[in-house]
């Protein structure tokens, strides 16, 4: 050691410089990397294994939920009402189609643009994969549990199913007065529209201020064959009479030959005072019957055999959501009665969906040099925002594209409306109005930074609020455009005054030299602002905007206060609509935190990306 | 200079300019005539004003009382008059001032399409004759961020020549740079007032004063000490002003 600190004491280099070699290699492998950042020192260690062990914990305790106990019924039986609300049934070919040309365009899109093809193409094919495997591990469970909901306004309530020779068939009528069997208040909460409502007559119910025989159900239940018969076995016919007394009655039968069975619910008309007041409920449960699926080809094919279902008033068919599990389900359970419905539903638009992107993005990436292209892209995306609006909405009176109000509009299609109209429009009315804030005139001045405070110091329900009630009240023109419009109006208003302030943070670091080389050059302010400015407090400022934009689209959920359908709107009338889902909120909330944490992912995703982007050479300079 | 028709009309007359910041005087009753074609190299203390001066003849700063008039056009608030005059007035800031955002040839060619609104393929043309003239023609495709400070000067003075300016403007161009990268700036300047380019250039580079100046200005608070030929300036100073400064930088 001394001798070579010697030896540098006086130096010279050799002549040749020696070679660039290549850096050390620092770690090694992931388990090296645990190593160093994992497991460096104790505590490290500590919070490692007590943080993993949460996520273990939390993971685990979802999953083995969702597979054993949740009822996803409420999602896929409802995908339509989520993904667009009320919208025209007979014209939800318009959603498609917009779809399929939106997709089409990010293909094109991302294969003119992007590298980042190879992931979305990986997520795409993962997707198909599991979609196409799902199906081969569940096999059907031919008896699962059914059940239904017998109510006071659909009286006689009839279930409707296939049965063959010989099925033992049970039949249960399980009131839901019964407060300690069924352990959930059901009586105040199925009458009730609000859940203050629901928790008040549950607490009644408990304490007994509630008369529970009042929802006691009495009538009777009847088996009859498609032509109304009753049906006969060897021990008469079958027939079930009960009464006010809560308990559960059960009734076993096997049936005569194969054919269309009804559960017929007949409800005294004359007990506790007439029929309107008999106000019994009741879950209807069956078991030993196949559930059918409700499908269009399965469907066609039992009419075949078995001839059309008997038409019947409230009536509940045998299809995959009058399924209930029953205590704790298997794996397969899972898969056949939970997971291939859903994919039924979707897999096809997926295969479509993926073959349309994969077509774009062909396009895309082969005429990546070509002009037309190129631009025919660019003009597509500007025109797209305006091409869906009208497709979706149409014309009056038109015999092609007939008018779908935009009150129709709900779930992810409103949802997702909305983000896109507020973001399009807060962006150029945020950066205008930063503008405005810093202009000389003081006209100009005054009322940007008065309309950006006063905005900002409201919360965004009273916005809305004001869009809906008060501002129409003064302004009487405004009354005739729809809720929905002005719901636009309102979050695009909003989140302007945010983007307008990160925006003036962006302007505020663009240094005064780059203003004044521009001058020097002979830019008026425009050309300066637009050419110079903008682009780099913009830059400046991606991961706020896009921060801005993410909230935006979570925010777009308070219209629903404001009776709008979008996609929390559409779910709490789902779950508070239809009775028989109303056991199911957890899933369906969860399902679309989901969606949304999926999309505001993507969405700062996207800003990362676009930071360190060509454009990432601002950060060079300094 | 001297040899065209226009020699007796001085492209910048400076008359009586007068300047304030809030109370404080920068410029006190400047008076100066520069001819087309000349060199004119401006020194002085710092603070002493001769940036907030060069400033005023492209009106990035107002004046107050006086007249400067440009190429027969006077500086007024006049918004015509600005861009006309800045369209003639080239300017080389000390920090180069180059859009980071842009590339070296997008630099350039901003300002000749959006002002001049040339065709695109003129501009770009221009702008690589103008890089070749600087000495970096390869580095037209990068950013600013990728260029070594020098090479940021001389894009600058390409970015500033790419409007055909009749006159330049040069702030300190060689102050943020490192020892070595100064002299491919002087030797851009020096071939650019050999080409016959008018230039006022406020500059502590006394070699290049000496070789390249028509005539040397000294600036001390706010006013103007000194006018004169290099070899009169530095051989035979006459103001005692003038003498102190040059004992304290030589
Ligand atoms: N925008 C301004 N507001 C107020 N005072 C200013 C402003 N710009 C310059 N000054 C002051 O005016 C005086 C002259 O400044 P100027 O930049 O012209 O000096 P300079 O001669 O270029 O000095 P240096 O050699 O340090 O660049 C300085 O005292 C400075 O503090
Ligand atoms: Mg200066």
């Amino acid at each position: 050691m001394r001798r070579e600190h010697s030896d540098t004491h006086f130096y010279v280099a050799p002549l040749e410089a020696p070679p660039s070699r290549r850096p050390p290699i620092t770690t090694v492998g992931p388990l090296g990397w645990m190593r160093t950042n994992l497991f460096s020192n104790r505590m490290n260690s500590v919070t490692t294994v007590v943080m993993a062990g949460l996520a273990v914990w939390f993971l685990w305790s979802f999953i083995t939920w969702s597979i054993e106990s949740a009822q996803w019924a409420v999602v896929y039986n409802n995908l339509r009402l989520i993904t667009s609300g009320m919208y025209d049934r007979k014209e939800i070919w318009r959603m498609e189609l917009v779809t399929a040309i939106l997709v089409f365009l990010t293909g094109l899109g991302l294969g003119i643009w992007s590298q980042i093809a190879r992931r979305v193409f990986i997520a795409i094919l993962l997707t198909l994969i599991v979609l196409l495997v799902v199906p081969i591990f569940g096999q059907r469970i031919p008896e699962p549990t059914i059940y239904s909901l017998v109510e006071p306004q659909k009286a006689p309530s009839n279930f409707v199913f296939i049965g063959l020779e010989d099925d033992e068939v049970t039949v249960t009528l399980d009131p839901l007065t019964d407060l300690d069997d069924t352990g959930l208040h059901y009586v105040g909460y199925i009458e009730s529209r609000s859940r203050a409502e629901w928790s008040t007559q549950s607490r009644a119910a408990t304490t007994g201020e509630l008369d529970l025989s009042d929802y006691n159900l009495t009538g009777v239940v009847r088996i009859v064959d498609q032509a109304g018969n009753a049906v006969i076995t060897p021990d008469g016919p079958v027939e079930m009479a009960f009464t006010s007394d809560p308990q559960t009655s059960t009734v076993t039968f096997t049936l005569p030959q194969d054919g269309w069975y009804i559960v017929e619910v007949v409800r005294d008309d004359e007990a506790n005072g007439g029929r309107d007041n008999n106000l019994g409920y009741s879950w209807l449960t069956i078991d030993g019957v196949e559930l059918f699926s409700s499908q269009e080809e399965p469907t066609q094919r039992r009419e075949e055999e078995y001839g059309s279902p008997p038409a019947i008033e409230h009536a509940l068919f045998a299809e995959e959501k009058a399924y209930r599990f029953d205590g704790t389900r298997t794996f397969g359970e899972f898969i056949s009665l939970q997971i291939s419905p859903f994919f039924n539903r979707i897999i096809l638009s997926v295969i479509v969906g993926s073959a349309i992107f994969f077509n774009g993005w062909l396009i895309g990436s082969l005429g990546k040099r070509e002009r037309t292209i190129r631009r025919s892209t660019l003009i597509g995306w500007a025109l797209a925002l305006p091409a869906v609006v009208i497709i979706l909405r149409g014309f009056d009176g038109s015999r092609l594209l007939p008018l779908v109000s935009t009150a129709q509009w709900g779930g992810l299609l409103l949802t997702m409306l909305l983000t896109v109209v507020g973001i399009t429009a807060s962006f150029p009315l945020g950066v205008a109005l930063a503008l405005g804030r810093r202009s000389k005139l003081p006209v100009i001045k005054w009322t940007c930074t008065l309309f950006i405070e006063t905005i900002r110091g409201v919360p965004l329900i009273t916005i809305l609020f004001m869009a809906k009630l008060i501002v129409p009240f003064f302004w009487s023109a405004l009354s005739d455009l729809d809720l929905t419009i002005r719901m636009m109006i309102g979050v695009t208003l909003f989140s302007a005054a945010y983007l307008a302030e990160n925006v003036r943070g962006g302007l505020q670091i663009v240094p005064h030299g780059q203003i004044e080389a521009a001058r020097a050059l002979g830019l008026n302010p425009f050309l300066t602002t637009t050419f110079i400015v903008l682009p780099q407090a913009l830059r400046a400022v991606i991961p706020a905007i896009v921060g801005q934009f993410i909230s935006l689209f979570k925010d777009t959920s308070l219209v629903a206060v404001v009776g709008l359908f979008e996609l929390v709107g559409i779910v709490d009338a789902i779950v508070s609509g239809q009775p028989i889902y109303r056991p199911y909120q957890r899933e369906a909330y969860i399902f679309i935190a989901i969606v949304y944490f999926i999309i505001s992912f993507a969405m700062s995703d996207v800003s990362r990306r676009l930071e360190t982007s060509g454009a990432g050479s601002l950060r060079k300079q300094q | 200079m001297g040899e065209n028709n226009h020699a007796d009309e001085p492209i910048i007359i400076c008359r009586d300019v007068n300047k304030w910041f809030g109370n404080f005087h920068v410029l006190k009753d400047i008076n100066l005539e520069v001819q087309p074609q000349e060199v004119v190299v401006i020194i002085g203390p710092s603070g002493s004003g001769k940036s907030t001066f060069i400033r005023c003849i492209n009106r990035l700063e107002e004046h107050q009382e006086g007249q400067i008039i440009v190429d027969d056009i006077e500086l007024s608030h006049d918004v015509r008059n600005i861009a006309a005059i800045r369209s003639e007035i080239g300017m080389v800031f000390q920090q180069f001032n180059l859009f980071p955002h842009l590339t070296v040839l997008e630099n350039i060619t901003l300002a000749p399409r959006y002002v001049r609104r040339q065709a695109r393929r003129n501009s770009d043309e221009l702008a690589l004759q103008l890089l070749d003239r600087v000495g970096i023609p390869e580095q037209a495709r990068k950013y600013p961020g990728q260029l070594s400070g020098g090479q940021q000067q001389r894009v600058a003075i390409a970015r500033a020549l790419a409007m055909q300016p009749k006159i330049m403007l040069f702030d300190e161009p060689t102050s943020a740079l490192d020892p070595e990268m100064i002299k491919e700036v002087l030797d851009v300047m020096q071939e650019l007032a050999q080409s016959g380019m008018t230039m006022l250039v406020v500059s502590h580079e006394m070699g290049f004063a000496r070789e390249v100046a028509d005539r040397v200005v000294l600036f001390d608070e706010g006013r103007i000490v000194e006018i004169g030929t290099p070899d009169h300036f530095f051989e035979n100073p006459q103001h005692e002003r003038t003498k102190l400064f040059l004992s304290q930088i030589l």
